[in-house]
């Protein structure tokens, strides 16, 4: 009987002890950087093909979930909102051979495409959405990326809180994704403030966070090393996988 | 009676089997800590709290509660309201204790969930393709023969029966355990959990619809990961009760006294 003792004392000890051994190991730098070698992986082998899935009108949540950021409340965008975005001009620049900067009823006028897919935020949650707007590809055809060109950088009018502004990613092939989509409608009405007006990002293929919100300028880069902490977004620089489809 | 050893477990089984010791405890782990920054398992495609299975919250400051199926329990300290693995309590689903990292980080589980995954797969497969190889599969897979003995097992563990049905070298019910384990539950927790990702089911539509849609997935992930657990547990008592130490010796060395 004094084995059996033993043992359970062993193992619930083991249990207890669990919490601080992961703890400590987990900020171990050789540990993070071993862990951190899955994404690789995973980018390599599940990578970015096929299409998500695309739902019926009688799937999508009427009152699609607001999350991320709060709502931008500075001057900018307060007059942005107040000017029903007429003064909003979506900068595209960096690596590309013609600067533009594209109005919202320029964006309304190049083709648009509408999409019912499904956001699968990080955290596990999953709502459903009517997007309608430009597809990303359409809009590099319209600035050329020169060579040399390899992320599509999306900065966002968002921040944390803490005055670091909301940024994300994505490489030219995840780019010219058929289904990543600037999205200038939601449900059938002008993208609100709460969920990113007037321009926002729409990914299915990969995680919520990828789908950035408020965007205010696009910048075409070789690398991203020196934006933000240099790891593709904001996220990504707080210890998330750049490759978000897993 | 003399004892005569046997060479029963191989080096590739012996090394898989910690291997899988260590990966089981980190994915049960970090899962728990993903599983937190969303506490819910919905029937559903998307998230839909008509649809909702369990749901493990904080109603209010101090208070704890699990949902399941509509019932709502009160666990505070246990599930819904524990704590934080820093000195103090709050709104975490699963306690510090059991989540991998202790502190609440959802990108750190992420990482040790993803990473050990590979590990815990790629192990299995480099396991059962020699093991198969080898013709030793064989002798772990429940037949159609052995049903009829796995009352009369079931009987002998209970000392219902003076002797255990004849058999191989794994009785009736340890072929059922592992054949359900290898060919059910673990191909389903790895499916599920393939199937609740975003770039999966853009290649694979059909495999997250199979399980009914994301947050179904999920679900499954999770009760799979309930029956494994299980599995443990019995597995454990086993050792634990059926010589300690010989069974703990076969496994390390590979030699196992009869």
């Amino acid at each position: 009987m004094k084995r059996k003792l033993f043992v359970a004392s062993a193992i619930s000890a083991a249990l207890t002890g669990c919490g601080p051994i992961s703890s400590a190991l987990n900020s171990s730098g050789a540990v993070r950087r071993t862990l951190a070698s899955a994404e690789g992986l995973d980018h390599l082998v599940i990578g970015t093909r096929g299409l998500a899935r695309e739902y019926r009108e009688h799937d999508v949540d009427r009152h699609f979930r607001v999350n991320g950021f709060a709502t931008p409340s500075d001057a900018r965008y307060m007059d942005l909102v107040a000017g029903n975005f007429v003064a909003y001009r979506l900068v595209v620049d960096g690596a590309v051979d013609q600067r533009r900067a594209f109005s919202l009823a320029q964006l309304h006028a190049m083709p648009q495409t509408t999409q019912i897919t499904r956001h699968d935020c990080v955290e596990g949650w999953s709502a459903i959405g009517k997007w309608s707007g430009v597809r990303l590809g359409e809009l590099l055809d319209a600035v050329g990326p020169r060579d040399g060109a390899r992320y599509v950088v999306f900065h966002c009018m968002d921040n944390d809180g803490y005055g670091h502004l909301y940024y994300e990613s994505l490489d030219l092939h995840q780019a010219r994704h058929p289904q990543a989509l600037l999205a200038l409608r939601l449900n059938d009405a002008a993208l609100d403030p709460d969920h990113g007006a007037p321009v926002r990002l729409r990914v299915p293929t990969q995680l919520g966070y990828k789908s950035a919100k408020w965007i205010a300028r696009i910048e075409l880069v070789g690398s991203f090393a020196n934006i933000g902490a240099g790891n593709g977004g904001y996220w990504e620089d707080d210890g998330y996988e750049w490759y978000a489809g897993i | 009676m003399k004892m005569k050893a046997v060479y029963r477990y191989a080096l590739l089984t012996r090394a898989s089997h910690w291997v899988w010791v260590v990966a089981f405890a980190v994915l049960v782990g970090s899962g728990l800590q993903i599983f937190n920054a969303s506490p819910n398992l919905d029937a559903s495609d998307k998230s839909d709290p008509a649809r909702r299975v369990l749901a493990i919250g904080s109603p209010s400051y101090g208070v704890g509660t699990t949902t399941l199926f509509g019932h709502t329990f009160v666990t505070t300290g246990w599930l819904g309201w524990t704590e934080d693995g820093m000195g103090s309590s709050g709104p975490h689903a699963f306690p510090a204790w059991a989540t991998i990292p202790g502190y609440q980080a959802l990108a750190d589980g992420r990482r040790w969930h993803l990473f050990f995954a590979w590990v815990a797969v790629l192990c299995a497969l480099a396991w059962l393709i020699s093991t198969a190889i080898k013709g030793n599969l064989r002798e772990m897979i429940l037949r159609p023969s052995d049903l009829s003995k796995l009352w009369p097992m079931q009987a002998y563990y209970l000392k219902l029966r003076k002797e255990p049905p004849p058999h191989g070298i794994y009785n009736p019910l340890q072929k059922a355990a592992y054949t359900g384990v290898m060919f059910i539950i673990a191909p389903l927790i790895v499916l599920t959990g393939l199937a609740l990702s975003p770039g999966i089911d853009a290649i694979a539509n059909p495999l997250t619809a199979v399980f009914g849609g994301r947050q179904f997935a999920r679900l499954w992930h999770f009760a799979g990961m309930l029956l494994l657990l299980a599995f443990f547990l019995v597995h454990t008592f086993q050792v634990a009760t059926q010589g300690f130490a010989n069974q703990m010796r076969s496994m390390i060395t590979g030699w196992y006294e009869t």
